[in-house]
């Protein structure tokens, strides 16, 4: 049967990524966006996030991309989330890999104009 | 001859004098239920008739009507417009009555394929309707069966009626089967989760219990009933020295909360300074929604509700207000609860939940999701129907004020105390509270607009994408989402008014209530002419898809849209959190949670069941198309379903 909960960010992610976009951190620049797809698939975020990282709100998981966090900021809530999240350590998810998504991530499309959507 | 040889030859005996009367008693039905009038005397068969030498012959001299025509005639008075039931021989006798006798009318038998699925049809049937829906079932493996739908009704305060087969006296049993499909009390299994049940060992007493449990269903807060049928009160004649007598039923009034709390209440809102509402479970009726937006303008205070998943978990049981109105703060419930300085839970069990932030990391923990000083109130019924055992009560919540009484009963009263509390000064300011919740709430209905926004032209197709892509196809239609929640989309793209557009969720959340349950909605809807969308969840519908069938054999039309992810999504979560917080990734997390490899065409496994279906669909281009085929094919009476693939969340 199932439970119903979630797992997601911080809602301190929630409300920073809603701050805007941020400029990527240079650490950032070293990862590859075509490795980062394979790893986001592979470590199942976008069970939450979905797989373009635009986020959901079922489970307030919040986007990741293409506007985010400083790469530090993203590190830190990857490695030591502040609620539902699972804790990504170093050894399942190495500092490289996590470059990699971070790059996917912000490579994302932009959103579509408003008018594209019904009201 | 013993006695029981000659009770047994006696009902074998009238059986075929039934069957052979049966047309004749159909034509009659119609008048023969009128309305708690006395039933009249009957004669009894013979117990010592003896059989010819022709059976086919013999069978047919037995006098006097079953008891379970009489059965009939007390579901006729309750207005029950159809029964649910997959068939069962502890049931024969009452199954012959409704569709002889009764004339398969006002109830008219809808066959199903799974006890489980008779129950959530009859959930839905309720919450879009205002009526029960009886079930029969076996009394042991029909209620095993359909027991987790008894549970998901429960704890969605909903009347589901039950009417179990089963033969108590031991010497009237075939050996064999109909042995291990008896039981000493069949009502136990559900006894935990319904909210009364009974045994009758009398047709009276079975007329007067079934009356009752119709009353005590629909008393709130309402529940699931149980009532036994016998199979020898079934198939015995009616004694003619008996006359049989339906009990009026007199529908109670709910229950109000107290005077002087609601009084202490309306001061409590008129001086406040953010009084926020979360709604659950409040809206019985289309009224309860009016009343509560009646209240929330009075007030111009915040509301929350109708919306599923959230964390808090608020608010996803009924439609209480709509998802448009300015003063609707769902879209930004942590900030609205957050800022308010008096909260009022109105029919919410998990209060506790909706004011707290639970952390589910190594260690579980807890902290408030209010303000310090935040007064905290509940208006419910839910305090006069708790049982100890299974837990949907949810965690206690210390609260300021605890009102005990219906919700929706007791607004108007709430409404009147606030209205004479109104001073000008008050009002000013409620004016200017209101301009501040009404842009705060566009703006948050705007930016989960830009959410939605993206990843527009992904496939697989965001659960945003298909949401808007649904609403593009039925908004100008008289539409009802009769189940599916999408993640939450439908309620922040779709505007929502009118009572019946959102019947909330499970109650239970056991999985297998989506299908089911919105073709018994859709039942509903039908003959008000309403376009039933049920979005479908992919491993819910496997628990139990022969209601697919039932849906074309019953001409129920449903606009079905597969929400295709392909796992169980929220399990495979779980696991994700297990593996990393044991430090060993997530790689294997999808063993055991995947229905894939190979996927399930849904399309096909609904066209073998005589439904239109296309699909699967993973160009989002191609849903409005195909959501267009398949409305006409609704619009013409029949079920249709288009499969799309989505993305797990």
């Amino acid at each position: 049967m199932n439970r119903i909960s979630s797992i997601a960010l911080a809602s301190l992610l929630v409300v920073s990524l809603g701050a805007g976009a941020q400029t990527p951190g240079p650490a950032a620049t070293a990862g590859s966006a075509a490795r980062g797809k394979t790893t986001f698939f592979r470590v199942g975020c976008h069970q939450c996030h979905g797989g373009e990282a635009q986020g959901s709100p079922y489970s307030t998981a919040p986007k990741l991309g293409p506007a985010a966090l400083p790469f530090a900021a993203f590190t830190l809530f990857t490695r030591k989330p502040r609620l539902q999240m699972p804790p990504y350590s170093p050894e399942i998810l190495s500092d490289a890999e996590l470059a990699d998504i971070y790059a996917y991530v912000t490579s994302r499309a932009a959103p579509v104009a408003l008018d594209k959507l019904p009201n | 001859m013993s006695q029981s040889d000659e009770v047994s030859k006696g009902r074998r005996s009238f059986l075929l004098q039934a069957a052979a009367t049966g047309a004749g008693a159909a034509a009659a039905a119609a008048t023969a239920a009128a309305a708690q009038a006395p039933t009249p005397p009957q004669g009894a068969a013979s117990p010592g008739a003896s059989p010819s030498a022709s059976p086919s012959v013999s069978e047919v001299r037995s006098e006097g009507r079953p008891g379970s025509d009489y059965m009939v005639d007390v579901l006729k008075s309750l207005g029950f417009e159809y029964i649910c039931a997959n068939p069962g021989s502890s049931f024969r006798g009452l199954h012959e009555s409704i569709i002889n006798y009764g004339g398969n009318s006002r109830p008219e038998l809808i066959t199903c394929m799974h006890e489980e699925s008779s129950v959530a049809m009859a959930h839905g049937y309720f919450k879009a309707e205002g009526t029960p829906l009886p079930v029969m079932a076996h009394g042991t493996v029909g209620i095993q069966h359909a027991s987790m739908a008894v549970y998901n009704a429960w704890c969605d305060r909903v009347p589901v009626y039950l009417i179990l087969g089963n033969t108590l006296d031991a010497t009237m049993r075939q050996p064999g089967v109909e042995w291990v499909h008896s039981v000493q009390d069949a009502a136990a299994l559900v006894r935990d989760f319904t909210k009364w049940d009974d045994s009758p060992v009398s047709l009276q007493h079975f007329g007067e219990s079934a009356v009752r449990a119709y009353k005590m269903a629909m008393t709130p807060p309402s529940g699931p009933v149980v009532i036994v049928a016998d199979t020898e009160l079934q198939e015995q004649p009616i004694h003619s020295d008996r006359t049989l007598v339906i009990p009026k039923l007199t529908p109670p009034s709910p229950p109000q909360a107290e005077s002087g709390a609601v009084t202490e209440l309306a001061r409590l809102l008129v001086e406040a300074e953010q009084p926020l509402f979360i709604a659950d479970r409040l809206a019985r009726t289309p009224a309860g929604l009016e009343r509560l937006v009646e209240l929330a303008e009075l007030l111009q205070a915040g509301v929350v509700s109708t919306i599923p998943n959230l964390m808090p978990p608020v608010g996803a049981g009924r439609m209480n207000f709509p998802t448009r109105h300015p003063l609707n703060q769902t879209y930004r419930s942590n900030a609205a609860i957050a800022a308010a300085d008096v909260i009022v839970g109105l029919e919410i069990s998990n209060f506790f939940g909706a004011t707290n932030i639970f952390i589910d990391q190594v260690e579980r923990t807890t902290r408030p999701a209010i303000r310090p000083d935040a007064k905290l109130i509940t208006l419910n019924s839910t305090d006069l129907i708790q049982k100890a055992n299974y837990q949907d009560f949810q965690r206690y919540a210390a609260v300021n004020m605890a009102l005990t009484g219906d919700g929706e009963a007791t607004l108007p009263s709430l409404i009147e105390a606030v209205r004479r509390l109104l001073t000008d000064q008050r009002k000013s300011t409620f004016e200017r509270r209101g301009k501040a919740l009404a842009e705060a709430s566009a703006a948050a209905r705007e930016r989960f607009r830009g959410d939605a926004a993206l990843a527009w032209d992904a496939s697989p197709i965001t659960t945003a994408r298909l949401a808007a892509e649904i609403w593009e196809q039925i908004r100008k239609e008289d539409w009802s989402l009769v189940s599916g929640g999408l993640s939450g989309w439908p309620v922040r793209l779709w505007d929502f008014t009118k009572h019946y557009q959102h019947l909330g969720v499970s109650g239970g959340s056991g999985i297998g209530y989506g299908a089911p349950a919105a073709i018994g909605a859709a039942l509903a809807n039908r003959k008000h002419g309403r376009l039933s969308v049920n979005i479908q969840n992919d491993g819910d519908l496997m628990y139990a898809p022969g209601v697919l069938w039932t849906a074309a054999h019953h001409r129920i039309p449903v606009l079905t849209i597969m929400n295709n992810n392909r796992a169980y999504h929220e399990e495979m979560m779980h696991v994700q959190r297990m593996s990393n917080r044991r430090n060993r990734g997530v790689d294997r997390a999808h063993i055991g949670n995947e229905i894939d490899n190979p996927g399930i065409d849904y399309a096909k496994l609904a066209q073998s069941m005589g439904w239109y279906a296309e699909g699967p669909i993973s160009n989002p281009r191609d849903i409005g198309p195909a959501l267009k085929r398949a409305i006409a094919v609704v619009k013409r009476g029949e079920p249709a379903m288009v499969d799309v693939m989505v993305q797990p969340r």
